[in-house]
């Protein structure tokens, strides 16, 4: 870097200088003329100037390229400081870092030195504790080898027990033998007893022939009953030895008799169970086979009367197929007679139609009866009337006559006096006669045309009130064929009677379905009644039980009321004696206040806290006797009170249990005056009373000195 | 597997329904607290375990109530029995458990056994107790002291017998009221059905 930036300012040195060079020349070239006059020493100053100058500059340039390199120097060197500072900076704070590292290592060594510690720790007890176990397993194997010994032992006895059990049958085995050379003995010794006899007979003869022989006669005697005792011994012994012989022998057949029954009394219960399973199935099967044969006896009736429906329905289906009905199933005859109910609820309609209508026309027809009864009635009448209107009518026809012959006759007389009296006077008034009776019976005759018109009317009346009446018969007889015709047949009823009615079924129908709806509602209400517990009174009563709890618990309410009132009645009739009588003491006796919640806690508490003086008098006892023990173990005394300031001390070392100092305290135990008193013991301490009370007036060292001569004294012995 | 097969009588049917109420009413004041929980203690009864009151007053109360009431069940003159719950303070019935019983009167004729299953009858007897059981979820709390009484509505010409007397039906003002299962023994039908007060906040 160096040599790099030398070269460099060489180079630059050089620039400068040729542009220097350069520059003076320019100068040069025009000074020339200026200066070319001049002489040459004058050019040399000037060129040695100049060089000078040159060397100046040079040296000014050297010094400015040298500044400048300080500078850059000092540029370069104050990036270097600053990088170092960085990196000084850096390295610190890595330093820093490692510092922490290094702490945060060291606390963990210390940490794990601390944890290798603690597992030191416990390595060292699991050590131990290892040592422990094989110190107990060592034990163990200790006590399994005893185990084993003893087993071994155990086992060792076992087999002695088994060579002994051995031997003792062995001893059997021999006893029995010995029993059988007995037996033998004893037959030999029957032998001999026979023999012995034989020679007691001979004996006996001897002793016939012999007198001296009897005495020994006497003692074989006495040897042969003797012998026959223990004959009768040994044969006692050989009937037990037989009943145990044949009871060994029996042993093993009886074990075996009592495995066979013990298989037998299994087997036997085996047999029982499955027996009793048997009863059970049988029990069940009976049960089965009773409801199989009500069941059969039900199949069969279901089988006749199954016939008897078929029969039956063999019937329907003939009447089904005779009516020509479509009849072939139970629906079909549903069907049918719902038609055929139906046709009949048709006709019945139409019947009542029908009726309702023949009951309006026989009301018309008893109306037209009447009509025609009155009719009748009417025309017999105008019958009446003709009757007598023809009887007028002859009556007028023989007046008629009457009064044409009259008038004849007067005619005739008129004639005859005309003829007489012919052309007189008087006949002009005959005349007028004549006139007037022409006129008058014209009269007649006009009023007997009248008459016969009136007649004819009449008659015509007649006639036609007989038309009104055969009109009316025929009616009736129309009538009375519809009548029929209504009766006999189907008479189509009329659309308006069928109309009207069924307006009025549509009525029915919507005032049905108001009242259906009405009805659930009431329903529904009758429900949520019935739901709330409501009820009929007419059908129901509600009862219950008279000492319900819930009665008894409202009595004891109300009795628990009544007391508490008579209770405050009572603490305020109390108030007020109290308030009239002052502070004057109260009857107690009249007042009796059931304990309070108040007194019940105090009681309480009063248990508690005798139970707590109870559990620290326990404490005290204990602790007593533990400082008690403590003193008593640490100065060798056993101090105990015996009366009110006065205590007496035992030493350990005793040698009797009498042997005791007893001290006295003069006024108050803290103003620590204590008087030796004396006793049987203190008398023999007489030296060390002198010396350490009252000289040296400190009973800690005479107990002292008391216990180490007491302790010296033991430890000599 | 006999009963099953003999099918139900008249006495067999009343016992059963008692047997029932003995164990519901028993449910009921268990679940509904009218007495002390430690008061009860556990059986098994219809597959279900089931708290029995061993109070003894309690006790004595009811097996009175229930033999009575067997005994009407055999005569089919019961048409209701009812658990009124009453509250001690204000002397206000706060719920009504209601069990209407419809007696077949047929069977006092005819002692011919039914055909019915035992086993399907404890299903039924079972289901109802469990929505006994599950009432207690939406009813509300009965947060005072309460005390509870046995009604039975029975027919008008019933005499009344001695320890009894007449009551009322003790209806709920404002009530809410939810019908429960029920059961049947082909000759009691016993549906049930609970009515409680109505509280304002709900």
């Amino acid at each position: 870097m160096d040599d790099l930036e030398d070269d460099t300012t060489v180079f630059s040195t050089l620039k400068s200088f040729k542009n220097f060079i350069t520059r003076p020349d320019r100068s040069l070239s025009e000074a020339g003329p200026a200066y070319g006059r001049s002489d040459l020493q004058k050019l040399y100053t000037q060129r040695l100037e100049m060089e000078e100058a040159a060397e100046r500059i040079h040296s000014h340039t050297n010094l400015l390229q040298l500044t400048q390199e300080k500078q850059q120097m000092e540029l370069s060197h104050k990036r270097a400081r600053i990088e170092l500072e960085k990196a000084a900076h850096l390295s610190s704070r890595d330093l820093q870092r490692e510092v922490d590292r290094n702490q945060d290592l060291l606390t963990r060594i210390r940490r794990l030195e601390d944890r290798e510690a603690d597992a030191g720790q416990a390595l060292s007890e699991q050590v131990e504790n290892n040592k422990a176990l094989k110190h107990s397993i060592e034990e163990l194997h200790k006590k399994v080898d005893e185990k084993d010994s003893k087993l071994t032992e155990a086992n060792q006895t076992i087999s002695a027990l088994r060579d002994e059990l051995r031997g003792l049958n062995q001893q059997l085995q021999t006893q029995e033998s010995k029993l059988s050379t007995q037996t033998l003995e004893n037959q030999a010794l029957q032998e001999q007893s026979e023999l012995q006899r034989r020679k007691y007979q001979e004996l006996s003869q001897r002793y016939q022939s012999l007198q001296t022989s009897q005495f020994s006669s006497t003692e074989s005697e006495l040897k042969i009953k003797e012998l026959e005792r223990r004959l009768a011994l040994q044969e006692q012994d050989s009937v037990i030895v037989k009943n145990m012989k044949t009871e060994v022998a029996r042993l093993p057949d009886l074990e075996r008799e009592v495995k066979r029954l013990r298989e037998e009394n299994a087997y036997l219960r085996e047999t029982k169970e499955n027996s009793s399973l048997l009863k059970e199935e049988t029990e069940g099967l009976r049960k089965k086979l009773k409801r199989m044969e009500k069941v059969k006896e039900d199949m069969v009736n279901l089988e006749l009367e199954k016939e008897k429906l078929e029969l039956k329905l063999k019937a329907w289906e003939d009447i089904g197929q005779t009516t020509g009905l479509n009849i072939r199933k139970p629906e079909d005859l549903s069907r049918e007679v719902i038609q055929i109910q139906q046709r009949e609820i048709n006709l019945k309609q139409q019947n009542y139609t029908l009726t309702t209508s023949l009951r309006t026309l026989e009301k018309a027809r008893a109306e037209l009866q009447t009509e025609v009864v009155q009719q009748r009635s009417k025309a017999l009448e105008e019958q009446k009337k003709r009757e007598n209107q023809d009887a007028l009518v002859k009556r007028l026809q023989k007046r008629v006559l009457l009064l044409t012959k009259e008038r004849d006759g007067m005619r005739a007389i008129l004639e005859s006096y005309d003829r007489e009296l012919a052309s007189t006077e008087y006949s002009p008034q005959l005349t007028r006669r004549v006139r007037e009776a022409e006129e008058m019976l014209q009269k007649v005759q006009a009023h007997n045309t009248e008459m016969e018109a009136q007649l004819s009317k009449a008659q015509e009346e007649a006639g036609t009130f007989k038309l009104q009446a055969q009109r009316a018969e025929l009616e009736l007889d129309v009538l009375k064929k519809q009548q029929a015709s209504v009766v006999e047949s189907n008479p189509i009823a009329t659309t308006e009677e069928i109309n009207s009615l069924r307006q009025k079924i549509e009525e029915l129908e919507s005032e049905r379905q108001r009242l259906e709806e009405q009805n659930n509602i009431l329903e529904m209400r009758l429900e949520r009644h019935n739901l709330q517990g409501d009820y009929d009174p007419v059908k129901t009563k509600v009862i219950h039980f008279r000492l319900n709890p819930t009665s008894v618990a409202k009595q004891q309410r109300a009795e628990e009321v009544e007391q508490l009132r008579e209770e405050c009645q009572r603490l305020r009739d109390r108030l007020r004696t109290l308030q009239a009588e002052g502070t004057m003491a109260t009857d107690d006796a009249s007042f009796s206040i059931p304990p309070s919640q108040e007194v019940l806690d105090l009681r309480k508490q009063m248990e508690s806290a005798e139970l707590k003086n109870q559990r620290l008098k326990e404490v005290f006892q204990k602790k007593i006797q533990e400082f008690r023990t403590a003193c008593y173990v640490l100065t060798g005394y056993q101090i105990d009170i015996t009366m009110e300031n006065q205590y007496r001390l035992t030493s350990v070392y005793a040698e009797r249990m009498e042997d005791c100092l007893l001290f006295k305290a003069n006024g108050p135990v803290g103003s620590g005056s204590m008087q030796l008193l004396e006793t049987d013991f203190s008398r023999t301490l007489t030296e060390m009373v002198d010396l350490h009370l009252f000289h040296q007036k400190s009973i800690p060292a005479f107990l002292s000195a008391v216990t180490l001569d007491l302790f010296s004294r033991q430890t000599i012995i | 597997m006999s009963s099953t097969l003999k099918g139900i009588t008249l006495k067999g049917s009343a016992e059963l329904v008692a047997e029932f109420f003995s164990f519901g009413i028993n449910s009921i004041l268990y679940q509904r607290g009218i007495y002390p929980p430690e008061t009860f203690t556990r059986v098994t009864q219809y597959d279900l375990s089931l708290q029995l009151t061993t109070d003894p007053k309690l006790k004595n109360y009811l097996s009175n109530v229930v033999s009575q009431l067997k005994e009407w069940l055999f005569d089919c003159t019961v048409q209701k029995l009812v658990v009124v719950i009453t509250c001690l303070e204000t002397n206000e019935v706060l719920e009504r458990w209601q069990f209407d019983i419809e007696c077949d009167k047929t069977a006092k004729e005819s002692s011919a056994p039914r055909e019915m299953s035992m086993k399907a009858i404890q299903q039924e007897i079972r289901s109802v107790i469990r929505q006994i059981t599950a009432t207690v979820t939406f009813l509300p709390l009965l947060e005072t002291a309460c005390a509870f009484d046995l009604l039975i509505y029975t027919d008008k010409d019933l005499e009344v017998p001695e320890k009894w007397e007449e009551s009322g039906p003790q209806m709920i003002d404002q009530s809410e009221e939810v019908r429960l299962r029920s059961f049947t023994t082909s000759i009691h039908k016993v549906s049930s059905m609970v009515a409680y007060k109505r509280m304002d906040s709900m």
